[in-house]
């Protein structure tokens, strides 16, 4: 027990230095190394949320990007039409996808398995005609969001850092409470946690709505790293692509997997840039061959191989159940 | 009025065209349980085929068709082979995100031989009108299409009803462990599957080179309206497929016929929707299995 | 090894990681006769007909028919040489008709060209199979169910047939009819291995008995001179001979 709580404290001690080393890159770190800081947070933060559905909830999604767009043009509507500050555009983001989460939830959530895929992705992709046919939003021709250009890249930094560990945390809170009880129960076996139908009902609901408001309140930042913004991009099933790659890539089901993950697509897309074009052909060949190599990412080969987990959620479910008995 | 009959027809007879870009989806998922995120990319590589083969080699739409059924085959099978099959019994999500991958593969590696251009493929029949009254025109393209998909699917419901490699694909879907017991090889009757799904979706690539072009990303734009149309006819369902392509065809054309056509898109999607909230399962859902 | 032996198992033993489910078992079954392996959930059973029927491979040890060694041959191939196996009758194909299914037993294309008269031979087994012929199997009852097994297995025209848990939640009444069913199978000239939970009826039906508990045979002899007793406490592990 003594060396299980000491091996704690190095882990979290460990944690705290990689934090606060992030945290003052902006000091010492070249802008290209503070550019791709932001987009591995950013990308953590969207793979995640689209973890805690995939991976947790077993709710597989091809429509996040709708909150992405959700996210993007809130930020654009908010600080280029009615100009108001990114943190009004912070809170307007989350508001909007709250109610748009929870509005589609109904049809959706009707939908079983695959058809929630379909489903999903069906819903993004009436959004993106829709916002291509609507006035209010500049129909296609988006917005460019100039104030993008004012903020300084340090400040976009610090809140993509704050963005991508707070979706860690919150995942792991989550995961840790009642709510992460009965979604492992659930994945672990379906038919027995039914009997308690409306709870997982609810469960399931809740995880949806709070990965659509996290990606959204994601979504700002990363257009206001983008700084333009059109339907096509802003609700592009590229999105979900990309949250898919980093969570298989890292581990589906696992909270380091999306971390890992994040870092390998970014890095790995960065250094595939000077080859065009090849470069997602090579991403997507990688994708198939972790799935079919490592089925459980590079997270799951890590702990198989060494039993290394940084953020155990299990053991603390396995005490519960015991407690439970 | 006039326009109203004409969205009807025009809708039923593009409704039968999606119903051969859905009807291999369908079949995929009834047999294996597999959602297969490439089917539609694999179709507009087979467009690509036909258009370049007939361009550059055979100077015939039909030989090169033919050359790209054999083709498209061999790809489809050996990826369900390799790939797919090594994943199908461990769950619903890693063959689902194989197929992803494998989509993401075949658009960007054709982004990256043929850039981003449209293109289609010549159609001897797009400017004859067989129909021209004051009420309806139907064009000898649209007409063509129908009849070519309906006997696609009939032709398929065939073969899955009365021949013995259909009886065996419906075996291994209704239990694998009998099947094996019979001596189906299952795993190549999953191969033998994909490849003829895929078949179905080379003559979808065709028609709709002819009639709408593509380019080398279209395969998710094709792939949302077999999802659409396999929903609606109940993922499974072979002859349902060709229920979900005119209720879409027909939705959309209605829907741009009230509404103008920027949204007749919009039109089918919420059609889809609303269909999907009140069937969870697709219209025919008590006559398919999964 | 008994020369008359059709089907001879040669210490199999088989696992699943590190659980060990059959462990050197060796079994006989002669030509014509009609043999018996009886054990609980989770004996064994189920793997040691997966491993001889092909779909399990084993870790050691041979499956022989008729002087051939068929260990880790495919499924088809085996099913080809003329072993069949009735698996129990929730694996009919629920979606296809009593005639397909039937049909079915014969897939193997060496198998169909004589498919009409085992159809014709299949109908006079089990009558209410033809009365049921043109409708879905789903609708088929428990009893019906295990009927269309056993004629869909026969329709290869095995030398030996293999019927795993032929009793399983049937009544008394049909599970009997079904029995004297087999006995015919059997006069037919097809050897025959019953797979069963229950001990009485199995013990009563053949020739010889086998029984497996824990992957392990812990009894066996003829049926008439087995003690229904003693079975029933080797099988439920009261006194273990291993």
């Amino acid at each position: 027990m003594q060396g299980v709580r000491k091996n704690n404290y190095t882990k979290s001690l460990a944690i705290l230095v990689i934090v606060i080393v992030l945290f003052f890159l902006p000091q010492y770190g070249s802008d290209y190394a503070i550019s791709i800081g932001v987009l591995i947070f950013l990308y953590i933060s969207l793979g995640q949320m689209w973890n805690l559905l995939g991976g947790y909830s077993g709710l597989v999604s091809l429509g996040q990007q709708i909150f992405v767009g959700i996210g993007g043009y809130t930020a654009a509507l908010v600080t280029e039409v009615w100009h108001q500050s990114i943190a009004v555009s912070l809170v307007v983001a989350a508001g909007v996808s709250l109610v748009f989460a929870f509005i589609i939830s109904f049809p959706i959530f009707k939908m079983r398995g695959v058809y929630f895929t379909i489903g999903t992705w069906i819903v993004s992709e009436a959004l993106l005609v829709f916002f291509r046919n609507w006035k209010f939003v500049n129909y296609d021709a988006g917005y460019n969001i100039t104030i993008a250009y004012r903020i300084p890249m340090s400040q976009i930094y610090h809140g993509a850092l704050v963005i991508g560990i707070g979706s860690v945390v919150l995942v792991y809170l989550i995961l840790r409470s009642r709510m992460g009880l009965a979604l492992m129960s659930m994945r672990d076996n379906e038919g027995a946690a039914e009997v308690r139908g409306v709870r997982l009902y609810r469960t399931k609901l809740y995880c949806f709505v709070i990965s659509s408001v996290y990606t959204a309140i994601t979504g700002v930042v990363l257009y206001l790293n983008i700084a333009y913004i059109k339907p096509g991009a802003a609700f592009g099933i590229d999105w979900t692509v990309c949250m898919v790659f980093i969570v298989v890539i890292g581990g589906l089901g696992t909270i380091e997997g999306p971390i890992i993950g994040a870092v390998v697509y970014v890095i790995l897309r960065q250094y595939l840039y000077s080859f065009p074009g090849i470069s997602m052909v090579i991403l997507g060949a990688v994708a198939v061959a972790i799935i079919l190599l490592m089925p459980k990412g590079i997270m799951g080969a890590i702990h198989k191989k060494f039993g290394v987990e940084v953020f155990s959620v299990r053991r603390r479910i396995d005490e519960r159940l015991e407690d439970g008995s | 009025m006039e326009l109203f009959v004409q969205s009807v027809i025009s809708g039923i007879l593009l409704g039968g065209l999606y119903a051969a870009i859905g009807v291999g989806l369908s079949l995929v998922f009834g047999i294996m349980g597999l959602t297969n995120i490439a089917h539609g990319s694999l179709m507009i590589l087979a467009s690509f085929f036909i258009m370049i083969l007939s361009q550059q080699a055979t100077g015939s739409v039909i030989l090169s068709l033919i050359l790209t059924l054999a083709i498209m085959a061999a790809i489809s099978g050996l990826a369900q082979g390799f790939l797919v099959n090594r994943v199908l019994d461990k769950g619903a999500e890693p063959a689902l995100l194989v197929t992803f991958g494998i989509a993401i593969i075949i658009q960007n590696a054709l982004q990256l031989a043929f850039g981003a251009d449209f293109k289609s493929i010549a159609s001897p029949f797009a400017s004859i009108n067989v129909v021209n009254s004051k009420w309806v025109v139907i064009t000898g393209e649209y007409l063509l299409n129908f009849i070519i998909s309906v006997a696609v699917i009939f032709a398929l419901h065939f073969i899955v009803r009365k021949t013995w490699f259909g009886r065996s694909i419906r075996a291994a879907s209704s239990s694998v462990v009998a099947a094996e017991l019979m001596g189906i090889n299952t795993k190549r009757t999953y191969v033998l599957t994909m490849s003829l799904a895929t078949m179905t979706g080379c003559i979808g690539g065709l028609l709709v080179g002819q009639t709408f072009g593509f380019y080398s990303y279209s395969g998710m734009s094709y792939l949302i309206i077999a999802f659409g149309v396999v929903v609606i006819g109940g993922m499974g369902s072979i002859v349902g497929t060709l229920l979900g392509g005119v209720i879409l065809g027909v939705a959309q054309l209605l829907g741009a016929y009230f509404f103008g056509s920027g949204v007749q898109i919009l039109i089918g999607y919420l059609t889809l929707l609303v269909i999907l909230t009140l069937r969870p399962r697709g219209l025919l859902s008590n006559m398919t299995r999964k | 090894m008994n020369d008359s032996a059709l089907l001879s198992i040669e210490g199999l033993s088989v696992s699943y990681g590190d659980f060990l489910a059959l462990h050197d078992v060796t079994m006989q079954f002669p030509k014509g006769r009609i043999i018996s392996i009886i054990g609980s959930n989770g004996a064994g059973k189920s793997t040691l007909l997966r491993t001889v029927m092909g779909v399990t491979k084993p870790t050691s040890g041979h499956v022989i028919f008729s002087n051939e060694d068929i260990t880790g041959l495919q499924t088809s191939k085996i099913v080809a040489k003329g072993l069949s196996m009735s698996p129990e009758g929730s694996y009919v194909f629920e979606d296809m008709s009593v005639h397909e299914n039937l049909m079915m037993g014969a897939y193997l294309p060496s198998h169909r060209k004589n498919m009409d008269s085992l159809l014709e031979r299949s109908y006079e087994l089990f009558p209410v199979l033809k009365e049921k012929s043109k409708q879905l199997a789903t609708f088929l009852s428990g009893g019906q169910r295990q009927m269309l097994a056993i004629a869909r297995a026969l329709m290869s025209e095995p030398k030996l047939l293999i019927c795993d848990e032929i009793s399983l939640g049937l009544a008394p009444v049909v599970i009997g009819d079904i029995y004297d069913r087999i006995l015919d199978v059997n006069d037919s000239g097809v050897t025959i291995v019953l797979v069963e939970q229950e001990v009485k009826r199995s013990l009563e039906y053949s020739d010889f008995s086998y029984v497996l508990v824990k992957g392990r045979v812990v009894m066996q002899g003829k049926a008439d001179e087995l003690d229904e007793g003693a079975v029933r406490d080797a099988y439920f592990g009261i006194n273990q001979f291993a």
